[in-house]
C-alpha cells in the first residue's frame, strides 16, 4: 500500500493532527530516519529527554509511537509517513532494529493484515517495545494441564449456552409485551425499552441481540414518523426470528445456523476463521467501492470497508465485507483504505449462508489508487434487486446489501431523492446523502454501485460523464 | 398465507396491540405449547414487510437545467484544492485569492467537489459560476433564488439575467460608450429589480452624469428603498438640480474660511472637527460627514476649482482626509494623487476613517488608487498587517506591479516583530496580492521560513499557478 499524500489525510484524525505534523517535517527533528523490509522507522526528537521511536508498515499503513498522544495516528506517525512521500530519500537503507522487530511480532493486525502464523519456536516478546532483551522461556506442554484448561473452556461454553438461553426466553417475554402494547406505542418509548432488555441480554452474553436492541432506537428515529412503527415489526421479527434459527440451529442448514450464532453474540475470531480449513476462500482483484465508519454506544467506530469483486468466477461472492473497531478517542475514522483502492487478495469469508463478512487471507499485492471504472455486472438494478430478494429469503435476517445499477437517473420528489430506473424500480435515497448526491441530478445517466438497508439506499459509485463519484 | 392477508388483517393488530385488538384466531398456528402464536405472525409479518418492495412515486420534479459555460478545474488541482480550503487557514486572504481565480480564469470548480468545500462556496459564490451559485442557494425557498445565467458575453438582449456583479460592471461600460443608451437600458429593467439591485446598479450613472439623467433620476425621488432615495438625491444635487444637499450644507458649516500671504492673498480653508471628535473618532466623523458630498459641489460651494480646493486645504490635515475620500468616492484618481501630495499618510488616516468600499472603480481604477496611496510609503513601508489587510480588502484584487515590487523589495517579512507568531497570516496575504508575474520573487522569500510557517502560502501559490497555466492552455 504506497503511501500518498490522500491517504495521510484520510488516516489523520483531525486537521490538527495534520497541522502538528506539517511542524515536524523538518529532518533536524529526525535524528534517525531509517527504511528496510517494507518498513520506515525514525527517532522524533520531542520535549523530552529521549526521543519517541515510530514505525510504520507500509503494506498496511500499520503504526507505532512511543508518545503518549491519545490521537491514532499521532502527529509523528503522520509527519513519518508525509516524510516518506515527500522525501523518500532521506530514509536511509538500514537492518530492521529490535525495537520495530519487537513491535511487528506483536502485531494482531488489522483486518487489511494478512496473518502469519507464529513461530512457537521463538520467545514470546516483551510487552514494551523499548525493552528488547531477549529471555529465556522454555515452556513445556503440560498434558493435564491442557486438558484442563479444555474442560474450563468448554464448562464456560454450556454456562454461557445455558445463559443465552435463558436471555432468549426473557426477550421472548419482552417481545410479547411489546406486541400486545402495540408497535405505535413501542416508538414512542422505544429507547428507555430496548435499553432494559438490551442491558438483560448483556447479562446473558448475547450480545449480537444486545447491539442490535440497543441500535434499533437509534435506526427508527432515522425514518420518518409514519414508517416507524411498520420499521419496528420489521426489526422485531427479524429479532425473533434470530433468537428461534438460534434454538432450532439443529433444524436449519448449517450455515443458516452459523449466521444465527453470530446474530446471537458468537464472535469467530480472527485465528479461528482463517485456521478453519472448510471456510470460502476467493482469490481475486478487488476494489474498495465504500468505507462507512460509524461510531458506537461503546467507544468504538466499527470501520466497514466494501470490495467489489474484479476477477474471478460468477459463483463465488462479487462483495466482501471487512470490518474494523476502531477506538473513538483516538479519532480515526478510516481502517486504511481507501475508496478506489485496488487490492489483489484471498478473502477468507465468514460462515453464512449469504458470504459477505471476511478477512484478508492472503494479501497478494497492497492496494494502489486505480482511476479505471469499476468493472460492474450489466444487469438493471431491477434484476440487481431480485438478487437481493433471493438472499433475503436464504437469510431473513439479512443486513446492508449492496446492489449495482446501469444506466439509472437521480431524481426528486419534494426533498426525497431517488435513484431511478427507467420504467422499472426507485430507490430512496438515504436521508443523509441528500446534498452530496445533488450534483448526479444534473448529470444525466449513471452507472454505480451503493448499499441497500431496506429502508434507504446509500449511494457509494457512481461512474458519470463528469467523472467518478464516490461517498465523502 | 398470503401478504396482502397479513396487511390486512395482522398489521393492525400489531400496530395498535393484540391486547386491544387480538389477532384473527384463524390465522393463528403456535409453533409450540410455550407460543400464542403473536410472536410468530410478528415475524411473519417482519417478512412480508421486507419483501414489499419500495414505493416508487409516478412522477418526479424537473431539475432546474444551469447552463454553465465556464471550464471545470482541472482535474490534477482538484484534490489540492479540496485539501486547501478544507485545511487551516489564519485569515480568508487565501480564499478571496482563490475566488477571483476562479472569476477571471472564467473556471469553476467541479460539482461534485461543491459539498466538500461548501463554505467557501457559500461565501464566494457569486465568482464560481452558476451551478456554484445554485449549490450555495439551495436552501432558499424558489421563489427567492434568482435565475443562474452567466453568459461568456454581455449583450443588452441577456444582460438582464446576468449575476449582479457583472450587470454592473456591463453598465458601466455602457456609460463609457453611450451614456443615454445605457440610462434606457437601466430604465427598462428599473421596475423588476430588486432593492440591493436598484442600488447598485443606479451607483453606474455616476459615470458620466449629466443633464439628460435628470429627467430618470426625478422619478426615484419617491423609490421604497431610501438608499437609492438618497443616491438619486446625491446625483440631483451634482446636476444641479432638486433641493439643496444637506449634507453639503453640514461640511460647509465646519469649513472655515480665511486668507493668508502677504503680497499675494491666498484662500485658507480649514476644516474644525466637534469637540468630542478626536484621533481615531474625527477620522470616522469625516468619513460620516462628508460621505454624501462630490468634489465638484464642494468646490463649487466655496467658490474655487477642483485643483484650487486641494491647495486651500493643504495645511489642514482633516480637511485633506476628507477630499481624499470624496475624491476616493467620485473616482476622481487625479485629484486624489494631488491631495496625497500633501497628505502623505493618505493611507493610513483613509483607514482609519473606516472606509470600507472604494464604490464602483474598475480593476485598473482601483489598482491607481493603491499606487496613489502606496507611493509616498515607498521607503518605509508599514508593518501593520491591518492596513495591508484592509488595502487588499478594498482592491478586491491582485495588487499591482509597482506596489508588490516595493513590498517585495522592503522585503518586509525581516522586519516582522515576533515572526513565529505574527507570520502565518502576513505570508497568506501576501501570497493572496501577489501577482502572477511576482510569485517567483516571493517563493525565493518565503523559502527563508520554516515550512510549517509558509505552507499555506506555497500551497496556494501552487494552486493560483495551476489554475492559470491550465486555462492558458485550454
Amino acid at each position: 500500500m504506497p503511501l500518498s499524500l490522500d491517504r495521510i489525510e484520510a488516516l489523520a484524525p483531525d486537521q490538527s493532527s495534520l497541522a502538528a505534523a506539517r511542524k515536524l517535517l523538518k529532518p533536524a527533528s529526525w535524528p534517525t530516519l531509517a527504511e528496510g523490509e517494507g518498513l520506515i522507522w525514525g527517532e522524533c526528537q520531542g520535549s523530552g529527554a529521549t526521543p519517541y521511536r515510530v514505525a510504520v508498515n507500509e503494506a498496511d499503513a500499520g503504526y507505532k509511537c512511543t508518545c503518549p498522544s491519545r490521537k491514532f495516528p499521532c502527529k509523528h506517525t503522520l509527519a513519518l509517513m508525509w516524510m516518506r512521500v515527500d522525501r523518500p530519500t532521506t530514509f536511509a537503507p538500514a537492518p530492521v532494529p529490535e525495537w520495530v522487530k519487537d513491535w511487528l511480532s506483536r502485531r494482531r493486525g488489522s483486518s487489511a493484515t494478512p496473518v502469519k502464523p507464529r513461530d512457537e519456536s521463538k520467545p514470546k516478546s516483551k510487552a514494551s517495545i523499548h525493552l528488547t532483551q531477549t529471555t529465556e522461556t522454555e515452556t513445556v506442554a503440560d498434558a493435564k494441564a491442557e486438558q484442563r484448561a479444555a474442560a474450563a473452556h468448554e464448562r464456560a461454553r454450556l454456562e454461557r449456552e445455558a445463559a443465552v438461553l435463558a436471555g432468549l426466553e426473557d426477550l421472548d417475554v419482552w417481545l410479547l409485551d411489546q406486541a400486545q402494547h402495540g408497535m405505535a406505542n413501542f416508538v414512542v418509548q422505544a429507547a428507555q425499552s430496548c435499553r432494559t432488555i438490551s442491558q438483560r441480554l448483556v447479562d446473558s452474553k448475547a450480545s449480537g441481540l444486545a447491539g442490535r436492541l440497543d441500535a434499533l432506537p437509534t435506526r427508527l428515529f432515522t425514518l420518518p414518523d409514519p414508517v416507524r412503527p411498520t420499521a419496528a415489526i420489521r426489526e422485531l421479527g427479524q429479532i425473533y426470528l434470530i433468537s428461534q434459527a438460534y434454538r432450532r440451529a439443529a433444524e436449519i442448514p448449517p450455515l443458516l445456523a452459523a449466521d444465527a450464532k453470530q446474530a446471537v453474540g458468537w464472535s469467530v475470531t480472527r485465528e479461528t476463521l482463517l485456521g478453519d480449513s472448510d471456510a470460502l476462500r476467493v482469490d481475486a482483484e478487488w476494489r474498495v467501492f465504500a468505507v462507512i465508519s460509524e461510531a458506537q454506544a461503546d467507544r468504538l467506530r466499527r470501520v466497514e470497508t466494501w470490495l467489489w469483486r474484479e476477477s474471478g468466477t460468477d459463483q463465488s461472492p462479487s462483495c466482501a465485507l471487512l470490518v474494523d473497531f476502531v477506538p473513538l478517542a483516538g479519532g480515526a475514522t478510516t481502517g486504511g483504505y481507501l475508496v478506489g483502492d485496488h487490492v489483489e487478495a484471498e478473502m477468507c469469508f465468514y460462515p453464512s449462508a449469504i458470504p459477505l463478512r471476511a478477512q484478508i487471507a492472503t494479501l497478494k499485492k497492497g492496494a494502489t489508487q486505480s482511476s479505471e471504472p469499476l468493472k460492474m455486472p450489466v444487469g438493471t438494478l431491477s434484476a440487481c434487486y431480485a438478487q437481493y430478494e433471493e438472499a433475503l429469503a436464504t437469510l431473513p435476517w439479512l443486513g446492508t446489501f449492496p446492489l449495482t445499477f446501469r444506466s439509472a437517473t437521480l431524481r426528486r420528489t419534494g426533498s426525497q431523492l431517488f435513484i431511478h430506473e427507467e420504467n422499472g424500480l426507485s430507490l430512496p435515497i438515504a436521508s443523509s446523502q441528500s446534498n452530496e448526491v445533488l450534483p448526479l441530478a444534473s448529470v444525466g445517466h449513471v452507472d454505480g454501485i451503493g448499499l441497500w438497508n431496506s429502508y434507504e439506499f446509500t449511494l457509494a459509485w457512481a461512474e458519470t460523464s463528469l467523472g467518478r463519484w464516490v461517498r465523502a | 398465507m398470503k401478504a396482502s392477508i397479513l396487511h390486512a388483517k395482522v398489521l393492525p393488530s400489531l400496530l395498535g396491540g393484540t391486547s386491544r385488538h387480538p389477532l384473527p384466531a384463524e390465522l393463528i398456528h403456535p409453533s409450540g405449547s410455550a407460543s400464542d402464536g403473536t410472536l410468530e405472525m410478528l415475524s411473519l409479518l417482519s417478512q412480508a414487510l421486507r419483501f414489499t418492495r419500495p414505493f416508487s412515486p409516478d412522477s418526479f420534479a424537473v431539475e432546474p437545467e444551469i447552463k454553465d459555460e465556464r471550464a471545470i478545474l482541472d482535474a490534477a488541482l482538484r484534490r489540492p484544492l479540496i485539501r486547501f480550503l478544507k485545511g487551516k487557514s489564519a485569515t480568508d486572504h487565501p480564499a478571496r485569492a482563490l475566488a477571483r481565480a476562479f472569476d477571471r480564469l472564467r473556471l469553476r470548480p467541479h460539482p461534485f467537489d461543491l459539498l466538500m468545500i461548501d463554505g467557501f462556496v457559500r461565501s464566494h459564490a457569486e465568482k464560481l459560476g452558476p451551478i456554484a451559485h445554485h449549490w450555495a442557494d439551495r436552501q432558499k425557498p424558489e421563489a427567492e433564488t434568482l435565475s443562474y445565467f452567466d453568459p461568456e458575453l454581455l449583450d443588452e438582449s441577456n444582460w438582464a439575467q446576468a449575476r449582479l456583479s457583472r450587470r454592473v460592471a456591463f453598465l458601466e461600460q455602457r456609460r463609457r460608450e453611450d451614456a443615454d443608451a445605457a440610462r434606457a437600458l437601466l430604465e427598462s429593467t428599473w421596475p423588476n429589480e430588486e432593492a440591493e439591485a436598484r442600488f447598485r446598479l443606479l451607483q453606474a450613472l455616476q459615470t458620466r452624469l449629466s443633464g439628460p439623467d435628470q429627467p430618470f433620476l426625478n422619478t426615484l425621488e419617491k423609490d421604497r428603498a431610501p438608499r437609492v432615495r438618497a443616491l438619486a438625491a446625491k446625483f440631483l444635487s451634482r446636476l444641479g438640480a432638486g433641493g439643496g444637499n444637506p449634507s453639503l450644507l453640514a461640511c460647509l458649516e465646519r469649513i472655515k474660511q480665511t486668507e493668508s500671504g502677504l503680497l499675494r492673498k491666498r484662500r485658507v480653508l480649514q476644516l474644525e472637527l466637534p469637540a468630542n471628535a478626536k484621533d481615531q473618532a474625527a477620522s470616522r466623523w469625516i468619513l460620516q460627514t462628508f460621505d454624501e458630498v462630490s468634489f465638484n459641489e464642494l468646490a463649487g460651494a466655496v467658490n474655487l476649482s477642483e485643483n484650487d480646493l486641494i491647495e486651500a486645504s493643504a495645511k489642514d490635515d482633516p480637511l485633506l482626509l476628507a477630499l481624499a475620500l470624496v475624491a476616493t468616492n467620485d473616482r476622481r484618481l487625479d485629484l486624489l494623487e494631488r491631495v496625497v501630495e500633501h497628505l502623505p499618510h493618505a493611507w493610513e488616516r483613509m483607514f482609519e476613517s473606516g472606509l470600507d468600499s472604494i464604490g464602483t472603480m474598475t480593476e485598473p481604477e482601483r489598482h491607481r488608487w493603491a499606487e496613489i496611496i502606496v507611493q509616498p510609503y515607498r521607503k518605509e513601508l508599514p508593518t501593520a498587517y491591518a492596513l495591508w489587510d484592509w488595502l487588499h480588502r478594498l482592491l478586491d484584487a491582485a495588487a499591482p506591479a509597482p506596489v508588490m515590487s516595493i513590498l517585495l523589495k522592503a522585503d518586509l517579512l525581516k522586519k516582522l516583530p515576533n515572526r513565529e507568531h505574527s507570520s502565518p497570516p502576513w505570508l497568506e496575504l501576501l501570497a493572496a496580492i501577489c501577482p502572477s508575474p511576482q510569485r517567483a520573487d516571493l517563493r525565493a522569500q518565503l523559502a527563508g521560513f520554516e515550512p510549517a510557517l509558509s505552507a499555506n502560502s506555497l500551497a496556494l501559490l501552487d494552486i493560483l499557478d495551476g489554475m492559470e497555466k491550465n486555462r492558458t492552455h485550454v
